[in-house]
């Protein structure tokens, strides 16, 4: 391999094997062991995802226990959340922070290390309870209790699984706030970061600041299982209610982990592809920084059901639609960057153009799931589960695959093939909207989400969605293929793979040798990259 | 090469969109119920505006993008503008969507207020969800009972039950106790839960509310027509989450209070309020109840399940689902008789009964229970082999995911149970226990 040679340039004698993966402090090898695992885990998560789709073919059980069907939501939401989007995430940080910033590692190589390799042991923990007696904690990726409290011995393992990947992110996000705020080349300015890192920077916060309110969530609900506690336990003083704040309060600003990276990702590759700089840079950092502020103060709103007093619905209410002025902008401001450019429709442009209609979508069924009155009809129905696809999947998700596809050439040394990765996109493209667009006309119906069977009225609607389902599971295999492709080779790439590509990584040959920047970039570098203009 | 072209990639786009639209003009009805009380026709209103907003700014913003895709293509040798800000545009866009959502959240609040708004009932009913049945407590008749799924149903649902799902009629939209409410009244609902988190969502009503253990929510409806209401649990409570249909008829003021009476002078047997009705009207099968299904009231079954072919009419449809209320189960008050002494052969049919409608949903019926979801045996376990103290305050209080039943059956049911369980399936534990035996040993607590 490519990388491997690379390394004997640099370090003779450097451990090689599986030995040099284990004890790697190289940003680039984090990065990759960060990615392939996200690839890993997005094909487990999937896997369960297929059997779901498989169950509600008709109704009727047919292939499994209610129980066991319970355990896949909540496994195919933790593993999609925690193995396949945030690692995938941290991943391309890894890769890319250091070089966009111009530095010649992240801050905490050994720390790096660490962070990703709690990670496969968190996750055997959490896949393993599907092996105890009982099965895994069958009571969604929220773990409400009083229910979460009834799974078996799979409980605590489950919880110790959560602790490892917070203490996996935690680790993760000060590296990269650490590496963005000392290592950045001399003469970057904070205001002339990329957005990807501008975008990094403030979810490395968000990541802080939530993961231990969860890691107290659950550690709580433990005490309550094992120590006599009634911290969520109304018949001792407690309230169950206490634990969905808690949560919320980890979980709106973790969606927010989830999709401000991608953000990032859109406003490097539609420039690119526009050959036009990013439309009112300035407006896309304080967009990004008001919504993780808003993050914080909209919680309430997954809990609408719940009984608050009118004046927290109404506050929750209006804090929720306020975050539609920050996202709009940022909408508007891509557009405007296509607006009067050069466009072209490589993948990772085609993705990124995917992203802002379908995101926007999920955006538009967010507004619509924060009147409150209205969401007496839409929530725990198949439209939340339809909106939060859209910005997940088509958002997050599709983020994320337009970044591999921009970035391969930079990785690899090879262009992808554009063929095989064009019939990715499109079977995908058209397969989520099959899979997601009906989902939100069952939920209108009323259908509720999480159930393993349903009223025959709804089955017409339900095959539909599980044909899209098959075909969006199947197209991922192509992803694959073009990965493992352009890693054995293919046209070789420039240094500066597309001919609108800005930023100091389009600097360095590619594939970037296996140290970078062990001198800093010079200001010039910097000076003449356009996302101010001159 | 393929989908390189644009008018290539246009035509999928269309072929895309057309198919999703005739893929969507076979099925039921696609958009929320209008409803039946004045807050869903709020709420419906409120969703449509929404909808339509967003619709608005969705053909703005997407046609400026697809116009720039056409237009602006290096392909089509367009050279790219180098212009990067615009303070005006930008401090209009934002100002502008400000407006919108004012505009959205005005009315929004206006429901909401009018939704929370519980003062002044006309009458009360308590809701309290459990794993996995719902009690309706009709607090000032003094009365009460449980509505579990239908048992049509629950035999259809089971895993491998070789039963079409279609032959059913409402499969998991039955129960064997609907609530019954007054029509035009204003009824507040109070809604807690005696295990898990459950919710109480019926879509024609626009109303769900959490019912959760230790405390009690509040809400209320006004049901402007008479007929069948159905909805379900939504809030994810275990095992039987989807098989706990909420099922409200809705009866005139008059017809209601026939039904009240019936109740109250029925010694605790539920009255289906369908059988009082036939009586009025002639042949009960003469009388079919309006099918109101998930959709809206006025449509037709035949049109609300048209996509199934094998749904019965509604005449047939509706017969087999009410039967009449003496061949019903009874309920806690009809069995509760505290002179109540079982005979071993009476206690052991009853027990059968009581086992089938409660336990066998985790234990199974061959007793065998699930070893999946570390649901121990009943035939030859420990418990009902062993001392009877013990197997009764199992029973009583429960244990891990296995629920308290003391307050969720009689004491003659639960003595029926317990004797059923120690003298079936192989068991040895024997004994005939009474429902005076269950009463001392919940006092002895």
């Amino acid at each position: 391999m490519n990388t491997v040679a690379v390394v004997h340039e640099y370090h003779a004698g450097h451990p090689s094997g599986l030995w040099r993966w284990i004890t790697t402090t190289n940003h680039k090898d984090i990065g990759t062991l960060y990615l392939c695992f996200s690839l890993l885990m997005f094909f487990v998560g999937g896997a369960f995802a297929m059997l779901i789709r498989a169950e509600l073919w008709t109704p009727g059980m047919q292939l499994m226990d209610p129980e066991f069907f319970n355990e896949m939501t909540a496994l195919h939401g933790l593993v999609m959340i925690f193995g396949a989007i945030m690692p995938a995430f941290v991943g391309l940080a890894n890769w890319m922070i250091p070089m966009m910033v111009g530095a010649p590692d992240m801050a905490l190589p050994r720390m790096n290390n660490w962070s990703f390799w709690i990670l496969p042991f968190a996750f055997i923990l959490l896949l393993s309870t599907l092996f105890m007696p009982g099965g895994a904690a069958g009571a969604g990726w929220t773990m409400y209790p009083p229910l979460f409290l009834q799974s078996g011995v799979a409980m605590p393992f489950q919880v110790f699984a959560i602790h490892l990947m917070g203490i996996s992110s935690v680790m993760g996000g000060i590296n990269i706030i650490a590496t963005i705020l000392n290592l950045r080349a001399p003469g970057m300015s904070l205001m002339k970061m990329p957005m990807f890192v501008w975008s990094w920077l403030i979810t490395a916060y968000l990541l802080i600041a939530v993961m231990p309110v969860l890691a107290g969530a659950v550690t709580m609900m433990l005490m309550d299982k094992y120590f006599g506690t009634s911290f969520f336990n109304a018949a001792g003083g407690g309230d169950p209610v206490l634990y969905q704040h808690v949560f919320w309060f980890f979980g709106h600003p973790e969606v927010y982990i989830m999709i401000l990276p991608a953000f990032g990702i859109i406003s490097e590759i539609i420039p690119t592809f526009s050959r036009k700089p990013l439309f009112g840079y300035t407006s896309m950092v304080f967009a990004i920084a008001s919504i993780a502020f808003l993050s914080f103060i909209v919680w309430a709103h997954h809990m609408f059901t719940v009984g608050m007093p009118l004046a927290a619905d109404l506050f929750f209410m209006f804090t929720t639609m306020l975050i539609a002025v920050p996202t709009g902008v940022k909408v508007f401001n891509w557009v405007a960057t296509m607006w009067r450019g050069a466009l072209s429709f490589e993948t990772p442009m085609l993705f990124a153009v995917a992203f802002v209609f379908l995101f926007t979508i999920g955006g538009f069924s967010g507004v619509m799931l924060a009147l409150v009155p209205a969401d007496w009809q839409y929530h725990q129905t198949y439209f939340v589960v339809a909106h939060f696809h859209y910005v997940l999947v088509t958002g997050s998700a599709f983020a994320i695959m337009g970044a591999v596809y921009y970035w391969l050439p930079k990785w690899t040394g090879h262009m992808y093939n554009e063929t095989l990765a064009k019939w990715h996109f499109w079977l995908s493209v058209i397969s989520v909207n099959v899979l997601y667009f009906p989902m939100h006309f069952l939920g209108l119906a009323g259908m509720p989400r999480r159930i393993p069977d349903y009223p025959v009225q709804f089955t017409d609607l339900n095959q539909i969605v599980s044909v899209g389902g098959f075909v969006f599971g199947a197209s991922q295999l192509l992803f694959v293929a073009c990965i493992i492709l352009c890693v054995r080779g293919g046209k070789k790439a420039e240094a500066r793979a597309w001919d609108g590509a800005h930023g100091l990584e389009w600097t360095l040959p590619s594939p970037a040798p296996y140290h970078s920047f062990a001198e800093p970039p010079a200001p010039n570098l910097i000076w003449t990259h356009p996302y101010q203009g001159s | 090469m393929l989908l390189k072209n644009p008018k290539q990639i246009l035509c999928i786009a269309l072929a895309v969109t057309l198919a999703a639209l005739s893929g969507s003009a076979l099925a039921m009805d696609l958009n929320m119920p209008v409803g039946v009380t004045p807050m869903s026709h709020d709420v419906y209103d409120l969703h449509m505006y929404a909808f339509w907003m967003c619709v608005g700014i969705g053909v703005v913003v997407f046609s400026l993008i697809i116009i720039s895709m056409i237009w602006h293509r290096k392909a089509a040798g367009h050279k790219a503008a180098q212009f990067h800000e615009n303070t005006l545009l930008e401090v209009i866009w934002t100002i502008i969507p400000f407006i919108i959502l004012i505009a959205l959240a005005i009315p929004a609040a206006r429901v909401l207020v009018k939704m929370t708004n519980t003062s002044d009932p006309d009458l009360t009913i308590k809701i309290e969800g459990y794993q996995w049945k719902w009690q309706y407590d009709y607090l000032q008749q003094g009365f009460s009972y449980f509505s579990m799924l239908a048992a049509d149903s629950n035999a259809a649902r089971q895993l491998d039950s070789k039963i079409n799902p279609f032959s059913v009629p409402h499969y998991l939209r039955d129960v064997d106790h609907p609530m019954v409410v007054p029509t035009g009244k204003k009824i507040r609902l109070l809604i807690t839960a005696n295990d898990v988190i459950h919710s109480w969502y019926v879509p024609d009503f626009a109303f769900k509310m959490d019912a959760i253990p230790g405390f009690v929510n509040q809400g209320w409806i006004e049901v402007d027509q008479p007929g069948t209401y159905r909805g379900g649990c939504t809030e994810l409570c275990g095992r039987g989450h989807a098989f706990m249909p909420v099922v409200v008829v809705a009866e005139s003021p008059a017809d209601y209070q026939k039904w009240l009476a019936a109740m109250r002078a029925s010694n605790g047997v539920y009255i289906n309020p369908h059988t009082l009705q036939a009586e009025n009207y002639g042949s009960p099968v003469a009388y079919a109840p309006p099918q109101l299904n998930f959709v809206t009231p006025s449509m037709p079954a035949a049109a609300a399940t048209g996509a199934v072919p094998s749904t019965p009419g509604p005449g047939a449809a509706a017969a087999p689902a009410f039967t009449p209320a003496a061949a019903g189960p009874v309920t806690k008050a009809a069995t509760a008789a505290p002179e109540k002494t079982w005979t071993m052969a009476s206690a052991m049919a009853r027990g059968k009964k009581v086992f089938d409608d409660n336990c066998a949903a985790c234990h199974m019926s061959d007793g065998k229970g699930n070893a999946a979801m570390g649901v121990p045996a009943i035939a030859g376990g420990p418990l009902p082999n062993g001392p009877l103290a013990a197997h009764i305050s199992l029973v009583l209080h429960g244990k891990g995911i296995m629920p308290a039943w003391g307050n969720a059956l009689s004491d003659a049911d639960l003595a029926a149970v317990i004797t059923f369980e120690r003298n079936s399936f192989g068991n040895h534990g024997g004994g005939l226990v009474q429902p005076a035996d269950i009463a001392r040993a919940k006092t002895a607590h």
